[in-house]
């Protein structure tokens, strides 16, 4: 498989600022991987399993995985009075009343970001800003979903969403590289986008469900996280897999090896698929199990979702009233 | 408790703590509240509360009451057993379509009660999933079904009691109850303590299911005795035990001597290793620990063993994973002083620990606890305390990793993980054990047959193979192989210790002086390590035949040396190579087939032309076996979880054999084949009337192409190498031929380390039912079967 996008980028130069010697551990490290599967899927069985906690134990964390979430929508009908409904829906994702009655509404429960396609992230910072919110703004970058755009565009995208005030990027490898086995080569492009990210939050999306392997997947997880990113994340939500439990415990573990080989803490971020509280539920217990209690708190954990916020919200509304709530009870993104 | 409900959602929003989970026990106390919480006896299909009889109570694990228990005395026991009696007559009698058909709707009960049974489990803290015990009952349903088309020529014991010790969990006793009940017996089951408020419902709910009433009886106690007390009972013709060894050994004693086979399933307390090579997926494999090492109750203790490439990696990985990890609630305080003595001992020998927190100065509370750097002989591995402690070894090569594993008494299971396909199953294949998980850890399902190696127990449970325990060879049930009797009172420090009378030498002519003839041990013709020999008498018993050795102590321990040398690359070979040894063998007897035949003639008085036919039946005997060598082989059954297992025969090592007085050589020829085709190694005992035609086997045995050591033969007092065989512990199976006494010492002696025992008790002219000249095939059968064990390797995959 050939990398045209690649012109730009000396092969004989020494990648960016890395040494040899550590680029070659580096491999030596990518290739001892071995994950056995069966293990990792019952290990999964037994993780969704364990009985979930109810009453005050349940509200406390859904709110907590409320203030995880990144409030997503990246579709191709996104206008700026829909985004802005999401902003404000960020801020207060939770009725007033409902919070005040379990005396949490002072405790700074919103959603962890917003995140948006990189054409809507000014008209999403506005709305914040004019709603006195310092809440982050996450752009979706580098030909998403697919990443089959040029390095030069991709890397334009990058910059230009942190011009236009994102904060956090969330960047898709090139599964082309990974498949091939390139690790070397995608090492090299994210760290072109660790870079062009400047200060702003970088978290890579794997795109597990094309990676074929999980195998592949912690490979992939260890690049990534050799290359800078803050976050790995799973998909794009556009994969026909996403994010799954045991690809998850997958890329926690490599998060684990990580932050045992280096002492850096990286974060990480389910995306796709995740609808109901109960799956909130479950991706908490699998944070606090691999990695424990450190990861259970926006700055190293995020849920990617749109409609998951109505759904807990809806259990919390329970919790705290004793009824089911019906849909127009509670404020619409 | 009255603390974390006042937690408020803010606090728990700040710690992010597991919250409290309530499992509900409503239909289980519903069902205790219908007992009035005093669960009585089961016989004749109903409960049955005898006055004034002391009871026993079971408090739950937060230590309130859950129910008592009422302890039977002997009266109850001969009530139950004469009434498992009539009930073994009605289920045996009925089809096997029928028994199945009983089976397969207990499994539907289940299904309508399985909350009430896994509650009722939960209460007695003895947890175990209804969908283990369905998958029981269906998969040994099918074989009630076909035991007849299939197992052939077999028929069901009778009565069986099957024991339990307090913490035997409820699975392990179903495994030997349902296999019992499908091949037609009555059982008696003598639960443990934690396992009886469940055998009483299900023994219940298989009435509901259309057992005959009194087909299954549940007598509880409060202790293992009541087990030896049920076992005294003439009707009772088999007692199988599940549970610790301790209280295995006890009832082992407490029946030596009664005239019933008692086998033991030591199923909790064994020493497994669990093996992470270098090459393993490490975080799959530190999270296997994280779930079986630490439970406040574990039926095996797990010693962890590390490749040293890979230690710091699973230490670290341990370390972050255990920190989350609370204390483990002890048993009670007397075990806390163990774990803290061990503790100490091991940081003594320069151990470090690995603990989520420190230990709490006192009380029952500990935190789960990895020792770092312990060996072989630090007193927790040897004798691991109770409690959440996992002591941790490191290895430098994948031979010294089984080596390592290899080195204990148990021989229960093992746990290996690697990701190489090859490096698993060979050290699969050397692993001492019983059950070999590779990439994971405490898997179990009817269809594999598994039997605890070394000093894990002495029969075969699940599959096929694990049948055979409940039944016996259709023709013997006239004359069982060892009637019952009552124990006798006997000095088992006394037993053969007599000294055999001196040869005088008579100073007759040297012409007609009787031959002396020599044993054979490791290969080698040689005199007694004593020196001295016995006389053989003529059939007539009035002159002297020859002399033969007086073989001992030492004769049997050099014997073993040498066996226990070559057994293993014996059971190596190929099977053509040991089929084309023992062909050899039978070869070289038809070369010498008139010596034999002369020296039968001699011993047994029978005429020439019979020891002749009796010759050419053994040669026939040898090439039978021969042939079955690559005929016996395991499968791989298919299970229902995602993967591959096998199942292995493998052979028991050495074998001692205290051969019959009827048909000397033909027996002996018989046996030998059986044991050695399989593998195996034989110290041989020929019969203490008869050991002419052994001694004069001699010859062909040192001209075949056998290992020097494979076949040891000693003569002498049978009782004093009985003792001698009992008493080496490299021995793991004992076939006797015998008197009562000879079987009783066995049965008492033989259990530390465990040792199989075939026992026979011969009479005048008969050998527990066995006629060497026309032997049944379901004889020779269980003649192999007895050669062999079991070993199940579970390759789970995706």
């Amino acid at each position: 498989m050939t990398t045209p996008h690649l012109s730009n980028f000396d092969k004989n130069k020494p990648a960016l600022d890395v040494p040899k010697l550590y680029t070659r551990g580096v491999k030596l490290w990518v290739s001892k991987v071995r994950v056995n599967t069966q293990a990792v899927l019952k290990r999964a069985q037994h993780i969704q399993g364990r009985k979930l906690a109810k009453k005050q134990w349940q509200a406390a964390w859904l709110l907590k995985a409320v203030t995880c979430i990144d409030l997503t929508t990246l579709a191709g009908d996104d206008t700026p009075s829909n985004v802005h409904r999401l902003c404000l829906k960020a801020i207060q994702p939770v009725r007033y009343d409902l919070l005040k009655s379990m005396d949490m509404h002072d405790k700074g429960v919103t959603t962890a970001a917003v995140c948006v396609y990189p054409s809507r992230v000014a008209d999403a910072v506005k709305s914040l800003k004019a709603a006195n919110s310092s809440l982050p703004v996450a752009s979706v970058a580098t030909g998403f979903p697919a990443g089959q755009t040029p390095l030069k565009t991709r890397l334009e995208e990058v910059r230009m969403a942190v011009v236009d005030g994102a904060t956090e990027i969330d960047i898709v490898i090139n599964r082309t590289l990974a498949l091939t086995g390139q690790w070397e080569a995608m090492y090299d492009e994210i760290c072109q986008f660790r870079e062009a990210c400047g200060d702003a939050h970088m978290k890579t999306i794997l795109a597990i469900g094309e990676l074929g392997t999980f195998t592949n997947v912690y490979k992939a997880s260890l690049v990534a996280m050799m290359a800078g990113s803050d976050f790995i994340k799973t998909s794009t939500g556009k994969e026909a897999v996403n994010a799954t439990y045991p690809v998850a415990i997958v890329m926690v573990r490599a998060i684990r090896d990580y932050f045992l080989c280096t002492g850096h803490k990286v974060g990480f971020k389910p995306a796709g698929g995740i609808r109901t509280a109960k799956e909130a539920l479950v991706w908490l217990t699998l944070m606090k199990e691999e990695l424990g209690d450190d990861w259970l708190h926006p700055h190293l954990f995020r849920l990617g979702a749109s409609s998951l916020l109505a759904d807990i919200e809806r259990q919390i509304y329970h919790y705290v009233t004793g009824q089911y709530a019906a849909f127009h009870e509670l404020p619409m993104a | 408790m009255a603390g974390s409900t006042a937690k408020t959602v803010h606090d728990i929003f700040q710690s992010m703590e597991y919250g409290p989970t309530s499992s509900s026990a409503a239909t289980a106390q519903a069902w205790l509240d219908h007992h009035s919480r005093s669960l009585g006896l089961f016989m004749d299909g109903k409960f049955v509360c005898p006055a004034d009889r002391q009871t026993c109570s079971l408090v739950d694990s937060k230590g309130s009451a859950v129910c008592s228990t009422v302890c039977a005395v002997d009266h109850d026991v001969s009530k139950c057993v004469s009434s498992a009696v009539i009930g073994f007559k009605a289920w045996s009698s009925l089809s096997c379509f029928e028994r199945a058909k009983v089976l397969l709707k207990m499994g539907s009960v289940l299904g309508q009660h399985g909350q009430c049974v896994s509650e009722v489990c939960e209460l007695s803290k003895t947890s175990c999933s209804p969908s283990t015990l369905l998958r029981l009952l269906q998969y040994y349903s099918s074989w009630a079904q076909l035991r007849d088309s299939l197992i052939t020529d077999w028929s069901p014991l009778g009565v069986v009691a099957v024991v339990a010790s307090d913490d035997c969990s409820l699975y392990s006793l179903m495994q030997k109850v349902v296999p019992a009940l499908a091949m037609g017996n009555s059982v008696v089951i003598v639960p443990g303590r934690s396992s009886a408020p469940p055998a009483l419902l299900l023994a219940q709910l298989f009435m509901e299911a259309g057992l005959p009433s009194s087909a299954l009886s549940v007598l509880t106690g409060s202790d293992v005795s009541l087990g030896a007390k049920v076992a005294q009972n003439p009707n009772i013709s088999y007692v199988t035990y599940s549970g610790n060894k301790q209280d295995g050994v006890t009832l082992c004693k407490a029946t030596a001597g009664l005239g019933v086979p008692v086998s033991v399933s030591p199923c909790v307390g064994a020493t497994c290793p669990f093996i992470i090579f270098e090459s393993a997926d490490i975080d799959s494999a530190v999270e296997g620990v994280m779930e079986t090492a630490f439970k406040a109750k574990k039926e095996v203790q797990w010693v962890l063993c590390v490749q040293e490439s890979v230690l710091d990696g699973v230490v670290s990985r341990l370390r972050l994973r255990m920190a989350a990890m609370k204390c483990v609630a002890l048993a009670s305080e007397g075990d806390r002083a163990q774990v803290d003595a061990a503790l100490q001992e091991a940081q003594k020998q320069g151990a470090t620990l690995l603990q989520p927190c420190a230990a709490p100065p006192s009380g029952t509370q500990f935190p789960p606890t990895v020792l770092c750097g312990t060996a072989p002989s630090s007193p927790c591995v040897v004798n691991p305390p109770p409690g959440p402690l996992l002591p941790l070894m490191s290895f430098r090569s994948n031979t010294e990793a089984v080596s390592l594993a290899n080195h204990s008494p148990h021989g229960q299971a093992a746990s290996i993980w690697t990701e190489d396909l090859t490096l698993a199953l060979e050290t699969a294949k050397s692993l001492s054990v019983g059950s070999v998980w590779v990439n994971s850890h405490s898997m179990s399902d009817p269809c594999l047959p598994a039997s605890g190696h070394k000093d894990s127990g002495t029969c075969t449970d699940g599959g096929q193979e694990g049948l055979y325990q409940f039944l016996q060879p259709s023709s013997s049930s006239s004359s069982p192989p060892l009637p019952r009797s009552s124990s006798i009172s006997m000095d088992y420090s006394n037993f053969g210790t007599a000294t055999s009378p001196a040869v005088i030498p008579n100073g007759s002519d040297p012409a007609s002086a009787p031959k002396s003839y020599l044993q054979f041990v490791g290969g080698k013709s040689c005199k007694s390590e004593s020196g001295s020999s016995v006389a053989v008498q003529s059939p007539e018993g009035t002159t002297v035949l020859a002399y033969c050795p007086d073989g001992g102590r030492k004769d049997v321990r050099n014997a073993v040396e040498a066996a226990i040398k070559v057994q293993p690359g014996w059971m190596k070979k190929s099977m053509s190579a040991r089929a084309q040894s023992l062909h050899s063998l039978a070869k070289g007897l038809e070369a010498k087939r008139r010596d034999i035949a002369a020296s039968i003639n001699a011993q047994t008085g029978l005429s020439l032309e019979e020891a002749d036919k009796e010759v050419e039946l053994s040669i026939a005997r040898l090439s039978d076996w021969a042939a079955c060598c690559d005929k016996i082989q395991g499968g791989a059954p298919p299970v229902p979880q995602s993967g591959f297992a096998l199942s292995l025969p493998e052979a028991l090592g050495v074998v001692g054999v205290v051969l019959p007085d009827n048909r000397p050589f033909l027996s002996m020829v018989t046996l030998l084949g059986a044991a050695i085709a399989m593998g195996n190694a034989v110290v041989m005992v020929p019969s203490q009337k008869h050991p002419l035609p052994a001694l004069a086997f001699i010859q062909v045995l040192q001209s075949a192409d056998l290992p020097a050591g494979l076949v040891n033969i000693i003569t002498g007092s049978r009782d004093q190498l009985t003792a001698a065989l009992a008493n080496h512990s490299v021995l793991k199976a004992i076939w006797y031929w015998g008197n009562a006494e000879g079987c009783q010492y066995l049965q008492y002696t033989c259990t530390s380390p465990l040792k199989t025992l075939w026992l026979h008790c011969q009479k005048e002219e008969k050998d527990g039912g066995m006629d060497w000249t026309q032997l049944r095939p379901s004889h020779k059968e269980e003649m192999w079967r007895k050669a062999v064990q079991w070993k199940s390797i579970w390759i789970p995959t995706a």
